[in-house]
Order: structure tokens, then sequence, then C-alpha cells
């Protein structure tokens, strides 16, 4: 992690343990994570159900309090604060709005709890209306809206306490596919404007990476990885997270020669050569990551080749399943035109770009 | 890895007296537990095992005659048992799946007996089928001796029947109809899809109005005093046992040995029926319920239907009848006298009083139930279970046994004696001659003890049925534990804490068994009241006590649901929005 920058939030050494439901045993929902969140940054926790990314988002809140370690603010400890005195605020998957109130009175709530004048509570309340763009819903209630738009009073709520910190819980989805896409877009924006430090929880890679400085992939209870977005897709560490993030093709190759940092392998029948991120020497049997986009297909005979097994139209681009001596590969072709369409049984060359492959070491 | 086990327990502990309003609150309910439930069923059973107590349960346990009772309360609690289980499935089944007439009015009627002072039912149906009866030997010319088995079996279903009626009928209604509809597409008939989907789906339902009919019966004081004969049950016995000779050890032995049953059920509800239930409420059924359409059998439990609607309203119309007429069925000249008895003559103290302390009661309960049901719900701490097992344990026990227990508990005033201090009076005696507040407060402590169950259920219901991220939201906005219970939980809950405070209050004016023991010459009490009338052949004195004592129900049903509302605020405008 870098160190040159300070952590506006911290998680030092976080763990929280529940008691299995039967009562025997235990659980380790997050299991000794630490990380830091800097100044207005957008950080995402993203992982399979179970991996403890909510468990995580709960303890910064402080609906949960760690079994272990310390989470400090601004360098104050504040893992035993109680989370209505933590200057944080929460946007909910099940949008959690006050059924009984009205769409105004939901959003003043904050404010009235911090005994704010009535005079500025209004301003405050149709600054925030106005900037989610529900200017004339103030006196609706929230079984009277559409989703989108519950969830934005949701966000609306949040905002105008201006938390220290925004915390988001799955908020999109409960949305439909084209809302989620567009929430997601008005979400960065709005978190950008405001450069409000937030951290979201999403088990969606796509959101994850649309959204985020930096994403935190989680798997049972520990960070996986950390990074931006690109960095996590392009140079996964692990063959969880590139199996997690986007989708990809694992091909066992062993190591010719090692040079400097770059070792020589024999991939699909080309020779070529790769970065290193660990130690390896000729003869070590790794795994390369081959993304379904970076492989090509080509009626070629002198490429290897390949069998078509099964494939799909998608208007925008084609996909396959291909069958190379008894492995299965995804590929996706972006450029489906006449001539690049291939059918089920065909046989095809196929290779791939050698810059996108990456070596794991298993 | 050990040092984080023992922290957990210790973090959660943390929380809870991090926040001092939960905190205190925790320890006030705690408290009344132990002092208003725990100690006087426990003093009690305490009673029972001295050596004294031994030897008594030695000899009843080996006697003929009280093998006898002990058999008669079972018998008997078996027999209203299946009968109010059946007549509630019944009902209930009409006005779910079949489409009649009047449907809207016999549900009404099938409510009344919730409202029903004791004695009043039993009372009319004496006049009504009694040796004497109007109906039996003024229509029919039989001298029927209506007491006993029968006449209680007869008066306990009606009484108790609702129970299992209000049950089954919300659990039918929330069952899914596209069972039916897949059970037909199957190719399933009427009469089978009853047998094969509809009953085993409510068997849970069905074993626990059965269990909770069970319950209320044996434990029922007021119609075996009326309508038992020579059929003795144990709560009259131990109601003879303390009014009669004064023997409270013997007393607290019987109510052990009645203990049992009423415990053992409990028990079998709490943790083997709630765990087989099959019924989940998704809160969106998918289509409405088919319906019975074949002609005869629709007509047949319509004509069931209507009778039971028509029985109850005679049965009300004799008390009014009763109440309004110098000796019904001897003298009918109308008249006010027994009205001006109990407003203006001899029961006006006791009207006052009851009312007055079911008044005091009623908002402490309904306040009460609603908080441990948030706790229970809610909150995560050691002892979650026990404390709704012990606030349930208020209505788990019969009546009869809260009162005895509080006669060994509180006729005496509870001290510690500490150095330097001396003697500290910790409660003051509640109960008997010389009792603060004449003895009212231990009245209002039962009153509270048998009315918080209900209004903890409700709680409970109503609660699960709230995301708790909605509560979330507002402490995540910065509002405290207290601050969300008033603005968010106390409002969303509204339905459930109306209900509980209307049960609250209607269960303390009626409420016999368990304050039979407690009333004292300064503060009286209407059901006590009716009692003394009816033992005194003076009908029309108690019937015009239960008219008014509807009547007060009835008021306070309006002004509390003026003064609470029934509704959130959130579905108004669920049906105009929609």
């Amino acid at each position: 992690m870098a160190n040159d920058q300070v952590g506006s939030l911290i998680l030092d050494n976080i763990s929280k343990i529940f008691p299995q439901r039967d009562g025997q045993g235990e659980v380790r929902a997050v299991d000794d994570v630490s990380l830091a969140i800097y100044e207005g940054e957008f950080l995402t926790l993203l992982g399979p159900s179970g991996c403890g990314k909510t468990t995580t988002l709960r303890l910064i809140s402080g609906f949960e309090m760690p079994s272990a370690g310390r989470i400090l603010l601004d360098g104050k400890d504040i893992s035993h604060r109680p989370p209505n005195k933590r200057d944080m605020a929460m946007v909910f998957q099940s949008y959690a709005l006050f059924p009984h109130m009205t769409v105004f009175n939901n959003i003043a709530y904050g404010l009235r709890v911090q005994h704010v004048s009535r005079s500025e509570i209004k301003a405050r309340v149709e600054k925030v209306l106005d900037l989610m763009s529900l200017p004339t819903l103030g006196e609706r209630r929230p079984n009277e809206l559409s989703g989108g738009q519950q969830q934005r009073v949701a966000l609306a709520r949040s905002l105008v306490v201006e938390p220290r910190v925004l915390l988001f819980d799955e908020p999109l989805s409960n949305l439909d596919a084209k809302l989620r896409v567009q929430m997601r877009s008005e979400i960065r924006n709005i978190q950008r404007r405001l450069n409000i430090t937030s951290v979201y929880v999403t088990h969606d890679q796509v959101e994850a990476m649309a959204l985020s400085d930096r994403v935190v992939v989680m798997n049972e209870g520990k960070i996986a990885q950390l990074g931006a977005p690109e960095e996590i897709y392009r140079h996964p560490q692990s063959r969880f997270v590139a199996d997690f993030i986007g989708r990809a093709n694992f091909l066992p190759v062993t190591v010719d020669s090692v040079t400097g940092e770059r070792a020589d392998i024999t991939l699909l029948g080309q020779n070529m050569s790769s970065a290193l991120t660990f130690d390896a020497s000729a003869g070590n049997r790794l795994t390369a990551v081959l993304r379904p986009e970076a492989l090509l297909l080509k009626n070629d005979p002198d490429l290897k080749q390949a069998t078509v097994k099964q494939a799909m139209y998608l208007g925008a681009s084609s996909e396959y399943i291909v069958d190379v001596d008894g492995q299965e590969l995804i590929v996706v072709e972006s450029d489906p035109s006449a001539e690049q369409i291939f059918r089920e049984g065909q046989s095809v060359g196929i290779s791939f770009v050698p810059e996108t492959v990456h070596l794991l070491t298993q | 890895m050990n040092n984080l086990i023992r922290g957990r327990p210790i973090a959660e502990f943390r929380r809870i007296i991090q926040d001092p309003v939960l905190f205190i609150g925790l320890i006030l309910v705690v408290v009344f537990i132990i002092v208003a439930i725990l100690s006087p069923i426990y003093m009690m059973v305490e009673e029972s095992l001295t050596e004294k107590g031994q030897e008594l349960f030695d000899r009843y346990l080996n006697s003929p005659v009280y093998r006898t009772i002990i058999r008669n309360t079972l018998e008997m609690g078996l027999i209203v048992a299946a009968l109010g289980t059946t007549l509630g499935f019944l009902l209930a089944y009409i006005q779910v799946k079949v489409d009649v007439p009047f449907k809207r009015l016999m549900h009404i009627t099938y409510l009344v007996p919730i409202i029903s002072p004791p004695f009043a039912v039993a009372t009319a149906v004496l006049l009504l089928f009694g040796r004497n009866g109007m109906i039996s030997r003024g229509w029919f010319g039989i001298r029927y001796d209506i007491y006993g088995l029968d006449g209680l079996s007869l008066v306990l279903t009606l009484s108790y029947f609702t129970v299992a009626y209000m049950n089954l009928k919300g659990m039918m209604q929330a069952l899914d109809p596209a069972l039916d509809e897949a059970a037909t597409n199957l190719g399933a008939n009427k009469f089978r899809i009853f047998r094969t989907v509809t009953v085993p789906m409510l068997i849970p339902g069905i074993a626990g109005s059965f269990l909770l009919l069970f319950v209320e019966a044996i434990a029922d004081l007021g119609n075996p005093l009326v309508m038992g004969g020579n059929y003795e049950v144990l709560s009259t016995r131990i109601y003879v046992s303390i009014v009669g000779l004064y023997n409270t050890t013997a007393a607290a032995v019987l109510s052990v040995i009645l203990l049992v049953p009423s415990l053992l059920v409990f028990m079998v509800q709490r943790y083997w029926i709630s765990r087989t239930s099959v019924v989940s409420v998704t809160g969106k059924p998918t289509g409405t319920p088919q319906q019975i359409t074949h002609p005869l059998v629709r007509w047949l439990l319509f004509g069931a239907g209507l009778f039971v609607s028509l029985f109850i309203l005679l049965i009300y119309g004799t008390i009014f009848a009763g109440a309004f007429t110098k000796i019904l069925n001897i003298n009918n000249d109308l008249t006010l006298d027994h009205f001006d008895f109990v407003i203006n003559g001899y029961g006006s103290e006791a009207m006052k009083d009851t009312t007055k302390l079911a008044a005091i009661a009623t908002p402490v309960a309904g306040l009460l139930g609603m908080v441990i049901a948030f706790l229970v719900v809610r909150k995560r701490f050691m002892g979650r279970a026990a404390l709704d097992f012990a606030t349930m344990l208020g209505i788990a026990v019969p009546g009869t046994i809260i009162g005895i227990g509080y006669l060994l508990v509180f006729n005496r005033p509870n001290e510690i004696t500490l150095p330097l201090l001396g003697t500290i009076t910790l409660i003051p005696k509640l109960t008997g001659g010389r009792a603060i507040f004449g003895g009212a407060g231990a009245i209002v402590l039962v009153f509270i003890v048998r009315s918080v169950p209900a209004a903890l259920r409700s709680g409970v219901a109503a609660l699960s049925q709230i995301d708790p991220s909605i509560e979330e939201a507002s402490i995540s906005l910065g509002a405290d534990n207290i601050g969300t219970f008033r603005r968010i939980t106390l409002p969303l809950i509204r339905p459930a804490f109306f209900s509980g405070l209307v049960y609250a209050f209607a269960r303390s004016m009626t409420t016999i068994s368990a304050i039979i023991f407690l009333t004292t010459s300064r503060t009286k009490i209407m059901t006590h009241q009716i009692l003394n009338e009816v033992e005194n052949g003076r009908y029309g004195n108690a019937f015009a006590y239960c008219v008014i004592l509807i009547g007060i129900v009835l008021v306070a049903i309006v002004i509390l649901s003026v003064a609470v509302g029934t509704t959130t605020g959130a579905e108004k405008t669920m049906e105009g929005g929609a």
C-alpha cells in the first residue's frame, strides 16, 4: 500500500468474529483487514456474497463492533464510538426510507436531529432536492415514488447532513439494469462534485470499476487485492481476483527460460515473453491469464487450430466457446463483421495479443 | 484467538452500557420481570415444597377425590380445546374461503366474546338453558340440568373460541393462493385440496390454537364457579382453599399441580410448534384465495356460521335484557334499578376503582410490551430469549397462581438489613389489609403482568415486519436509540401498540382469577362484585355490571384509537397512491 498519502479513514488490523448459528464454533467474517482510505476518495469493497465486505462496511459505520483492531478517523480512534456519533451517513440497499414521513421530512430528518434551525433546514433540503433533480416531490410519501426516485431520496437524505464519510451498502442492486447504469453515473458525478470520502459495497464488478478510484477485492474475510480498477483488471494477483473481475481463461504454461524480470513461455503455439511479478525459474509450471477479448479468431490454417463448440451472437459482439487441445476457452470478438462470424463445429485459427498475457504462480 | 472469543460478549455488553437509555430500560424490564412475575411464581412453588406442602402433595395425589378433580380439569381442558379449535377453524374457513352474505357482520359477532366479562356468558346460558331456562323449559319444556361438564364446555368454548378463530383466519389468509392453484392445476378437486393442502399447512396453527384454548380453559375460574355444580376442577378447588379454608399451602400445592400441564403446554407451543410452522408470510399474496362454490357445501357452511352468530347475539341479548328488566323471565318489567345500583349505589366505587386502575395499567403494559419487543427483536445480548420467555410466563401461568404468588410475596414489606444503614424497605406491603394504596398497587401490577405478553407478541410480530435498516438509517443520520424508537419505531408499530393497549384495557377490566384474592375493602373490583351478585342470585345487578363494563371498554377503545391512532401514516397514501 502506498504510504506517501495519509489515510483519513484507517482500518487497523480489524477482525470481526460471529458465533455460528448453531452456537458451535465461530465465523471470521472479517479477518485481520488493514486499509487506509484517502480524503475525497471513492473506494469500493468488492467480492462475492459472504466475503466480508458488508461486515467491513458495518464495522466502519459502527453498526458492528470489531472483535479486534482499531478504526481511526482523522487520527482519532472511533472503534467503539456508537454509529450516531461517527459523522458518517449510510445509503442502504433497501433505501430504508421512513415510510411514514414525506420526502421532505425524510431528508430533513438528520438536520432535525442536529437541531438545525427551521429556515436552514428548508434551504438545505431544497438545495439537495434540486441537486438530485427531485424538486417537486417534497410532499410525496416514499411508497408513491419509483425505485429510482426512492434511491435518490435516500442519497439526498445522506448528503444533506454533509457527513465526513458517505457509506453505500449495495445501493443499486434493487434497481433494474438501465436505471442502475444511470444512477451509477449520477452517484459518481455527485461524489466528484462534493468530494466526499466514500466507501461503497457491491458484488457487481462492473459497478465497482465504473465508480471507484480504488477497488478492494475481498474473499473469505481477507483483502485479496487492492488497487485502481485497471491495475486489478490487468494484473490480478491471484486466480480468484482474475476470475472475479471480468472473465478469464487460465492456461497452464511452463517457463522456458528467465531473463531479468521476464519469462519466456510457449502459449498456444507462440513463443513470447511476459513480465514476472514473482520469482520463477526455467521449468516452473505457471498459469497464464488471458482475457476473452485478448484472444483472436481468424480463418488462418497457419495458426493453432481450435474448434467452435458454442457461438452466441450478441449484436455488439460475439461470444464463442472454443476447444483447443481439449481445453475450453471463452473468446469475445468485438467486431462481428460478416467474415468474422464462425459457426458451431467449425475449425478456426486462434491467436492472442501477447502484451495482455499475465502470469500467475498457480 | 481465545482473546477474541472472550472479548465478544464483553463488547456487546459494553455496547449496551454505552447507551444509558437502553441500559436503564433493560434494567427496569429485568427488575419488573423478577419482582412482578418470577418471584411470585417462585414463592408459590417454594411454599408448596415445605414439609406441610409435601404431605399435601402425597395426600392429594393419592386421594380419589382429588384424582377426580385433576381428571376433570384435564378432561374439560381437552374438550374445550377440541370444540373451540374446531369451531374457530370452521368459522375462519367460512370467512376466508366461502362467499356468503353477511360475512362482515358475522365476523364482528365472533369478536364480541373478547370483551366478555367473566360470569356474563355463563349466567346468560343458565337463564336460557338451565333448569328453568327460557329456552330449555320455556320452549321445549325440559328441566335440563346444565350444571357440570356439558354446560362448562359450552360456556368455555363460547368464551374462548375467538382466539382460535383469529389465529386460524390470519394463517389461512397468509397461505399463498398459488398453492391452491398449483393443486387445482395438477387435477385435485376442492375437497382433496382441503384435505391435502389447506389442513396440513395449518397444522401448526391448529395445534397452537388447541394448546392455547387448553391452557385458557384449565386456568378459568369464573365459569366453573358458576357452571361447575358438582363437577369440581382445580381452579375452583384452589379458590375454595384460599377463600373458604384460608389454607395458602394447600392452594399452593394445588396450583403447582395446575401449573404443570400449563407450563408443559406453553413449552410445547414455544419450542415445537413455532419451529414446525410452514406458513411463510411473504407480505405479497400473489392472488385471491379460490372460493368454495358448491351450492350445498356453501349453504351448509353459511348456516353454521350464521347459527354461531345468532347464538352469540342471543347470549349478549340476554345479558342486555337481564340488565334492563326486574328479574328476567319471572318479572319482565323494564327497570333501571340495576344500573342505579351499579352507577350510583354500592357498585359505583368498584366501577370507578376498576376503570382507574385499568387506565393506569394500560399505558404501562402497552409501552412495556413494545420496549421488550424492541429489545428482543432488535438487540443482541445474553438472556434475550429468557427475557421473552419470562415475560410470556405472565399469561402462560394460570391467573390464580399469580394471585396466590402475590399474596405470598407482597403480604409483608420486603426488606433487607444492611450494616450501618439498618433495615431498608425495598417493596412495601402491597396486598391485604394496611397495604399501601389500599392494595391497589398489587392489582395494577397484576393487570400489567397479565397484559404485557399480548402487547409483546403483537410488538414482536410488527417489528419483525420492519426492515432493520430503517432504524439503522435513523441512527446513521445522528439520532440516538431513544430518539429512533420515538420517531421511527413507535410510529411504525403503532397498530400493534394500539392493539396491545386495547387488549391490556379489556383484559384488565375483565380479569378475575388473578385479582380475586387481592381485592381489599379499600379497593373494589367490578369482576369480583359481579361474582358476589351472581352467587347471591341477583342476576340483574350482575348483568348491569357486565353491560357497563362492556360500555367502558368500548368507550376506551374509541378514546385509544383517537389518542394513539390505528395507522402508521404510511398506509393511507398506499391506498390513495395505488
